[in-house]
């Protein structure tokens, strides 16, 4: 028996003697071997070896949860009462619920390290940077590989065994020529194989080319209404704000989600659909089932433009009447267009391409305003100045109803597939 | 209290490399009432020892999750291990660090982890309040959070240390609907230093506090949205900390000026009104207590104040022992490293604009045409210094007084070029200690500042 195992068996078996109703405990043990590079020169190897637990307890249908990270029995022991202790702190709540059935062992990605040929990757990305991309400074890089291996198991004897590994890389980076800069940029992904310099994964060499040109922009002038066309890696952290503002357990809990009652309903322009997909052979070691122990399935949550799911958990979709998501992960895809890049930038009149962007939570009405960051000008159809001072305005939902296009390239980082998106009306500001 | 592991290890450090033991043990309690309903009931405990090596220019770190002697040991040999590797992969040759003062700082007063009951008695009967007297609202969040960091630390020369940590807080969020349907929210934090026990003894004390967040709410529920563009406006001490920690700070921080910061040619010229200056305090400020004091850093340096800004003029960046050698500058105290498995990192302490001769209402009675800003949310600056905050709670100022009240916007800039247009500052400075700066690892800071009144692009329609 591992020692995962064991932690698990035992934490789940205290947990029980100590009254808890039903249960669960998940144990996982960790290794991180990762380089770290600062101003472009190697100056850390770091090693890390660390375990996890994670308990949950419900007594009379009030839950606690803990987590720790010793394996040790009398650790095991302790955590397991301060878990059932803060079960019996709390209220009740009929709508906590864990998978009754469920089993399954999964071995995915790259278990073992290659640390020499981790290094040797690592450094032919720096020295390829350095020698292609002369005016870009390289301000942090990490280079890693993550072993895990673990069990999850609960009272209703549902147990699942996982090992799996990945190396991923994060590169943060800016152009430079005499005291002139662009704004930081970055790209990271997740990758299962050491068979690809890393400039050919992701992003990154994309944003490097165009990090070198945004040295010099130009302040936008005045306030118009025009096109912004995200690229894939700032469309993800729009989604993720539209995703938290609309469809998540927190705002559709306090009911001021403006898609509540939105299901079923278009709420896209047709032509996008927008799913979760785990177990997507691009998604590098997806989720294979959720912290509330059901089998982790792929699901649309929008199809054809309308809404068909939530992102909601079984908790969540207990306590307002809804379907829990087949799974808790975010590997988002997005489906392609028909349309290329260069038609989708062809066919903009005036608006910019945006690379990145740096603004506050939206409101709870998905209004946003923010800095489009490592950005171009669209005009008359053509790519032009970097911009600096610019800022964008508008509302996460009224977005998605004025698609201009989706281009049929799309970007996969090892986290989802998603491609470029145009999208109209947006109040683009300057000086 | 984590056991004394590491304290008899000093024999166990390689002769000739500069070498850092740390066990340490982070804790943190999160108690979350989402109208009513317990969302969040969790106690997170972490623990163990790491170590980093210095080996001619490069570092090697190790860590496991077991306070052992053994462990520690372990975890030398492993570090200096990884050192040995990447010296010869890369070979630096930059030779040993200069030697800094060595010293001890003692166990400083252990705090009492409050129970999770604790956290529950307090923010049901608050919660409780809110509902009863505010019936109407859409939506109300109660959040108790606690957080703490207990860290030994022996280092092969400079400082031994035991630090101790505490931090808790409570947030209350507000929401409601506008008469167009839309719906808008307040949010604000309360607590600083201490255990939760310490800070949080009788929820009846926030209920004023409460009463004021739900007039700001229901002025917000009539708001309008600003105009977007250029403007006057003043910054509320907490928007102006956020300013000095996210847009000039991070531009200082000498790991940032060594990959191409905007402040790597500015130093000794002027890169704000000779109105304001600006420190990164290490453990007291204005004569008070610092809302996060740091004493020792990971590093074992003895920390003091590091000046960063003075009367407009850039005068230091903020280093660790690598790059203060690198630049020529005195480590003053701020690497620090977050878990007991990260490395220290160069961060900020208790970052702060100093006050200045002016008084609020003169400030706002002096503003024609602009906007007073109060709250945000979050903040983000490049290496630029182009920065933007989230402002969710702001009001228009028309001829001198305080107007209506503002939908939640965005406030952006280059800190460099802002800062050259601040005119007034006031004589208070108000601090904020909840937050997290993330930078590779997460880490727990205090900023400050007074109001400031300077021109700013603001996002609205």
């Amino acid at each position: 028996m591992t020692r995962e195992d064991m932690a698990a068996r035992l934490a789940l078996s205290t947990l029980q003697n100590l009254g808890a109703d039903e249960a669960s405990a998940q144990a996982f043990t960790s290794r991180k071997t990762e380089f770290n590079v600062a101003g472009g020169k190697f100056t850390l190897l770091r090693t890390t070896l660390d375990h996890s637990l994670a308990l949950q307890a419900f007594s009379g249908q009030r839950r606690g949860t803990v987590s720790g990270n010793s394996f040790d029995e009398d650790a095991v022991k302790s955590a397991a009462a301060d878990c059932v202790a803060s079960a019996q702190a709390g209220q009740p709540d009929p709508a906590w619920e864990i998978a009754k059935e469920g089993a399954g062992s999964f071995e995915t990605g790259a278990y073992e390290l290659d640390r020499e040929k981790l290094f040797e990757r690592t450094r032919e990305m720096i020295d390829s940077i350095h020698r292609d991309y002369p005016q870009i400074m390289l301000e942090e890089v990490t280079a890693e590989h993550t072993a895990r291996e673990g069990i999850y198991l609960n009272s209703h004897g549902v147990r699942y065994e996982s090992k799996s590994g990945a190396y991923s890389a994060f590169v943060m980076f800016s152009g430079h020529e005499g005291d002139k800069s662009s704004s930081f940029n970055h790209a990271g992904f997740y990758t299962d194989n050491l068979d690809k310099p890393f400039l050919e994964l992701g992003s990154l060499r994309q944003n490097l080319e165009d990090a070198q040109k945004q040295i010099h922009t130009q302040a936008t002038e005045g306030k118009f209404e025009g096109t912004i066309i995200f690229t894939p890696d700032c469309l993800g952290s729009m989604l993720s704000e539209l995703i938290s503002n609309y469809a998540s357990d927190g705002v559709l809990l306090d009911g001021t989600s403006l898609w509540k009652d939105a299901l079923g309903t278009q709420v896209a322009d047709a032509r996008l659909t927008l799913s979760v997909n785990p177990s997507d052979p691009r998604v590098v070691n997806g989720e294979n089932y959720t912290p509330e122990g059901f089998r982790s399935k792929d699901y649309d949550l929008i199809r054809d433009g309308v809404l068909t799911q939530f992102m909601l958990s079984a908790y969540g979709a207990n306590k307002t009447g809804k379907t829990r998501a087949p799974n808790t992960s975010f590997a988002l895809v997005m489906k392609p267009g028909e349309t290329s890049l260069s038609d989708l930038i062809k066919g903009t009149q005036k608006g910019l391409l945006v690379s990145r962007y740096s603004g506050g939570a939206a409101g709870a009405g998905g209004e946003f305003s923010g800095v489009a960051k490592n950005s171009f000008l669209i005009e008359n159809g053509q790519i032009g100045p970097a911009v600096s001072e610019t800022m964008i305005s508008g509302n996460l939902a009224g977005m998605l109803k004025h698609i201009r296009g989706i281009s049929k390239e799309t970007v996969e980082d090892g986290t989802g597939s998603l491609p470029w998106l145009a999208v109209d009306g947006i109040t683009i500001s300057g000086k | 209290m984590i056991p004394d592991i590491i304290s008899s290890l000093h024999g166990s450090f390689k002769p000739g490399a500069h070498s850092e033991l740390r066990a340490q043990r982070s804790l943190a309690r999160r108690v979350v009432l989402l109208g009513g309903n317990l969302v969040g009931n969790t106690r997170q405990d972490s623990q163990g020892v790491s170590a980093r090596v210095y080996s001619n220019g490069v570092y090697g770190f190790a860590s496991a999750a077991d306070l052992s002697a053994e462990a520690a040991r372990r975890a030398l040999d492993t570090a200096s291990s990884n050192a040995l590797f990447l010296d010869e992969q890369v070979r630096p040759g930059k030779g040993a660090l200069p030697k800094i003062n060595p010293g001890s700082l003692p166990r400083q007063a252990d705090f009492h982890d409050a129970e999770q009951k604790r956290y529950l008695d307090f923010v049901l009967p608050l919660d409780e309040y809110i509902s009863k007297k505010y019936p109407g609202l859409a939506s109300r969040t109660v959040v108790a959070t606690a957080d703490s960091m207990e860290k030994q630390l022996l280092t092969s020369d400079g400082y031994a240390a035991h630090i101790l940590a505490p931090r808790s807080y409570v947030y209350v969020f507000l929401n409601a609907v506008t008469d167009a349907g839309m719906p808008v929210e307040v949010f604000k934090s309360f607590g600083g230093l201490g255990g939760f026990d310490v800070n949080f003894e009788d929820p009846a004390s926030l209920h004023g506090e409460v009463d004021k967040l739900y007039e700001h709410l229901m002025k917000k529920r009539e708001g309008v949205f600003a105009r977007a563009g250029m403007a006057t406006c003043i910054l509320s001490g907490e928007l102006s900390g956020i300013l000095a920690h996210e847009a000039v700070g991070h531009t200082v921080e000498a790991d940032l000026v060594l990959g191409g910061s905007v402040a790597g040619p500015m130093l000794n010229q002027m890169v704000a009104s000779p109105l304001v200056s600006m420190t990164d305090f290490a453990h007291t400020a204005f004569g008070e207590r610092a809302p996060l004091p740091v004493h020792v850093d990971d590093e074992g340096v003895l920390a003091e104040d590091a000046e960063l800004i003075r009367n407009g003029k850039l005068v230091g960046y903020m280093v660790n022992r690598e790059l203060g050698r690198h630049f020529n500058m005195r480590p003053q105290g701020n690497a620090r490293a977050f878990s007991f498995n990260d490395e220290p990192l160069i961060r900020m302490r208790n970052t702060a604009i100093h006050p200045g001769p002016s008084k609020l209402q003169d400030m706002i009675s002096q503003t024609e045409d602009g906007y007073y800003l109060m709250y945000t949310n979050n903040g983000q600056a490049d290496t630029t210094g182009e920065f933007m905050f989230g402002v969710t709670l702001g009001y228009e100022i028309k001829d001198g007084r305080l107007g209506r009240a503002i939908h939640d916007t965005t406030i952006s800039g280059v800190a460099f070029d802002m800062l050259k247009t601040v005119d007034l500052v006031s004589d208070q400075v108000t601090w904020a200690s909840s937050g997290f700066c993330g930078k590779k690892q997460p880490m727990p800071v205090g900023v400050g500042g007074p109001e400031l009144r300077c021109r700013v692009m603001i996002g609205g329609r």
